[in-house]
């Protein structure tokens, strides 16, 4: 054994490539294993999924693969922005984001039940971030963002604009009033989709 | 001192020399053109830092933009913080690697290129960065860095940008051509690591940087010059991204470059592993693209599978730069053991922490550990919906490129500047001030940034004017007193940092730079060798470039090509904004 005063011994290639080989499996299992989780919370729902096709499974007037023109959002259900229910019993919503708010400007949604949010803009790029949750979308002229989400308490939320749209964005704050069903009153506030 | 002593026991591998240059003048132009891309860098960064403190302020609670002289000079929060983000992540950046990315691989392999060539595109990418600089002074560019069309501004800002990143592939060509001659003339010799890291950064860059140039020039340029009518926001928004994630990888690799290779020298130590280093910078070229649509998991009409593909190989993506982080934890406990350091931790006390070079790259290093795990948050489709356009966004990248990239380019400065110029840094006790300071600036401003984002403060939005009550009822007290008193700090350390630099360049020529501050190569613990004939089997497979650049340009087609195809096929131009 060497003095407890002597040089200690330089690293050399030997241990350094065990080492090396010991990190390099560890970085990769957690790597695979991060995408394992993220896909397990994709497949199980616990994060706002925002439609591939746009069309959010059901065909809208007006809207081809999630595309539609924003300068005839009268011949679409966009022309009458807010939620209504639909002959079978869901939920359906159509905003519009345009400088500097959006339509409408407090949408009313009952708590506990899926509503469908379909978003588009009528001008520049918008964000539709809905404060204390994991829903944002981005709003483009000319396409549809779908997405399904359940909120669960009742409460006002604010309704921000996340992505830069000119000299009004910081003031494009609206918000989604979260409304208690009749059956279940309660003061609290904030949401978890 | 700048540059550690070589160890007085006889090395096993001799550290590596640049080859001599004959040529005074030659060299002397090479340097020069050199110092111009530096130069010119560091004056960007010089004006855009100037503009953060304002805008932590912002992010303070402070609203500072209905000041008459802040009104007069800015124009409004939106311009401020356009300058800012081009300054600062495009033209800073691609300033800096332009110079070093040039200078380091030419010198390393002993080539001698056409200086005409040099010059010309310094003096083209100067132009176009000076067209673009006239909107954006002016107003007529309000756009923010990522420039996301219909938000419309004058075609000037597109065609000079376009001038100004276009530029950087005439730097591709001119040190992929001059790594070929050097094939040519060198039959069955390993490539030298240094110009090794260099050409596969520019190839990787070459890859990346096609997405907004053709979003630039085929749709942008037209679209604003009025020849075509409309622009379909969600293609130019995802060839942005093809660029965007993988230009993150283009503002890293040349601080890796200079951990791997410098770093070590600096602290007494040595680079762990040559073949391991190539395997790093290999896996950079073939996997840094493909992963862009992680930046888009809140947008509409991309497949969900698509978006998953993407994030399984951002994650990837990670394995290299843990890698890295191996390798250049090892070189510095290697360099602390040869300097007496014991212990388990210990170690690192023994490291040259009062030497700004050493230092500055060191915490660069540390802050991105920090910025990669967030990174990786970010990438997660589970987590973007909480922190997208958040000002965790802004947190995230003040502390990767804001600092693991900036901190490394102002610390390599200060060996750099003196290596071109011979002349002498002013004061090591001002420059090591400035780096700590911009260290714990970025890492405060970092913590009140991530910590508003995750209560919902929107990122690059003037929340200190808003009317709304929205962010009066969040319990951000804390976090935007941090994010306040950061922009402080770092206009402190700015200051100081930028007092030790003009000073050194308008100081008077002492020294020949060759002599006292030589490229400071570290020695090797595993190098690659010489000849290939003779080695290992991990540098053989990654010594052929050319054909694994091939193979990154194919993977990026792949997994770019099925989306955009779609894209295309269901194309809704828009009409044009300019809402500022």
């Amino acid at each position: 054994m060497a003095p407890p005063d002597a040089p200690a011994p330089r690293l050399e290639h030997h241990t350094l490539e065990r080492y090396e080989n010991v990190w390099f499996g560890i970085a990769v299992v957690l790597s695979v294993l991060l995408f394992v989780s993220a896909i397990a919370s994709f497949l199980s729902g616990t994060y706002t999924v925002i439609e591939g096709t746009g069309g959010g499974g059901h065909h809208i007037t007006g809207v081809d693969n999630g595309r539609l023109d924003p300068r005839n959002l009268a011949a679409t259900p966009f022309a009458e922005p807010g939620l209504r229910e639909n002959a079978d019993g869901t939920l359906e919503a159509f905003v519009v984001a345009r400088a500097f708010a959006f339509q409408p400007a407090a949408m009313r949604v009952p708590a506990g039940r899926p509503v469908t949010i379909h978003i588009t803009s009528a001008d520049v790029m918008h964000g539709y971030q809905v404060e204390g949750t994991n829903i944002n979308a981005t709003a483009i002229p000319g396409q549809v963002a779908s997405f399904t989400t359940t909120f669960r308490r009742p409460g006002t939320l604010s309704l921000i604009c996340n992505e830069y749209c000119g000299t009004g964005h910081h003031n494009m704050i609206n918000t989604v009033v979260v409304e208690a069903p009749e059956t279940q009153a309660g003061p609290q506030d904030g949401t978890q989709p | 001192m700048t540059i550690s002593p070589r160890p007085a026991t006889p090395l096993i591998y001799p550290i590596r020399e640049v080859p001599a240059v004959s040529d005074a003048a030659y060299l002397a132009s090479l340097k020069k053109v050199t110092q111009y891309y530096i130069v010119t860098a560091f004056l960007a960064l010089f004006i855009g830092v100037l503009i953060g403190p304002l805008q932590a302020l912002n992010y303070g609670g402070v609203n500072v933009y209905d000041i008459p002289i802040v009104k007069a000079l800015l124009g409004s929060y939106y311009q401020g913080l356009s300058l800012h983000g081009v300054l600062n992540a495009l033209v800073f950046t691609q300033f800096f690697i332009s110079g070093w990315m040039l200078y380091l691989p030419v010198r390393d392999l002993g080539m001698r290129i056409n200086m005409r060539f040099a010059w010309f595109t310094y003096a083209l990418m100067t132009l176009g960065l000076l067209m673009a600089a006239v909107p954006l002074l002016t107003g007529g560019a309000t756009l923010l860095y990522t420039f996301y069309p219909p938000m419309q501004g004058d075609a000037l800002f597109y065609i000079g940008a376009a001038i100004m990143v276009g530029s950087s592939l005439l730097v591709v060509g001119q040190v992929v051509n001059t790594w070929l001659r050097w094939k040519r003339e060198n039959p069955g010799r390993v490539t030298p690591l240094v110009a090794f890291m260099s050409v596969a950064t520019w190839m990787m860059w070459a890859v990346a940087s096609l997405g907004i140039v053709v979003e630039v020039v085929a749709l942008l340029i037209p679209w604003s010059l009025g020849l075509v009518g409309g622009v379909d926001p969600l293609i130019s928004k995802t060839l942005f991204w093809w660029t965007g994630h993988a230009i993150v990888y283009f503002w890293v690799l040349p601080a890796y470059i200079s951990w791997y290779a410098f770093l070590p020298r600096h602290a007494g130590g040595r680079t762990v592993s040559e073949p391991l280093t190539r395997l790093v910078f290999v896996v950079f070229l073939l996997n840094s693209v493909p992963v862009g649509i992680h930046h888009q998991y809140a947008d509409p009409n991309i497949s969900n599978l698509w978006k998953n593909i993407h994030m399984f190989l951002t994650f990837l993506i990670a394995v290299p730069s843990l890698l890295t982080a191996f390798s250049v934890g090892a070189s510095l406990e290697d360099a602390a053991r040869a300097r007496g350091g014991r212990g388990l931790f210990g170690w690192t006390l023994k490291l040259p922490w009062g030497n700004a070079i050493f230092s500055a790259q060191v915490l660069a290093m540390i802050s991105f550990i920090a910025g990669g795990a967030g990174g990786i948050v970010n990438a997660s489709s589970t987590f973007s919906g909480v922190v997208h356009n958040t000002a965790w966004i802004p947190g995230h990248f003040h502390i990767t490129v804001g600092t693991a990239t900036t901190l490394t380019f102002m610390g390599i400065a200060l060996w750099l500047i003196p290596h071109l110029t011979g002349k002498r840094l002013p004061s090591m006790r001002l420059a090591s001030w400035s780096v700590w300071t911009w260290f714990i600036g970025m890492m405060v401003f970092a913590l009140g940034m991530h910590w508003q984002g995750l209560y919902g403060v929107p990122r690059r939005s003037q929340v200190s004017a808003a009317g709304v009550e929205a962010f009066n009822n969040l319990p951000i007290a804390l976090p935007t007193l941090l994010t306040a008193i950061s922009g402080v700090i770092l206009l402190v350390s700015a200051i100081l940092y930028f007092y030790v630099l003009f000073r050194m360049l308008l100081s008077g020529r002492v020294d020949n730079g060759e002599t006292a501050t030589p490229i400071p190569y570290s020695e090797a613990i595993s190098p690659a060798g010489e000849n290939l004939a003779t080695a290992g089997k991990l540098v053989r497979a990654t010594e052929p470039l050319m054909a694994l650049w091939l193979v990154a340009l194919v993977l990026v087609l792949l997994m770019y090509g099925p989306v955009l195809a779609r894209m295309f096929a269901n194309m809704q131009l828009v009409p044009g904004w300019r809402l500022y």
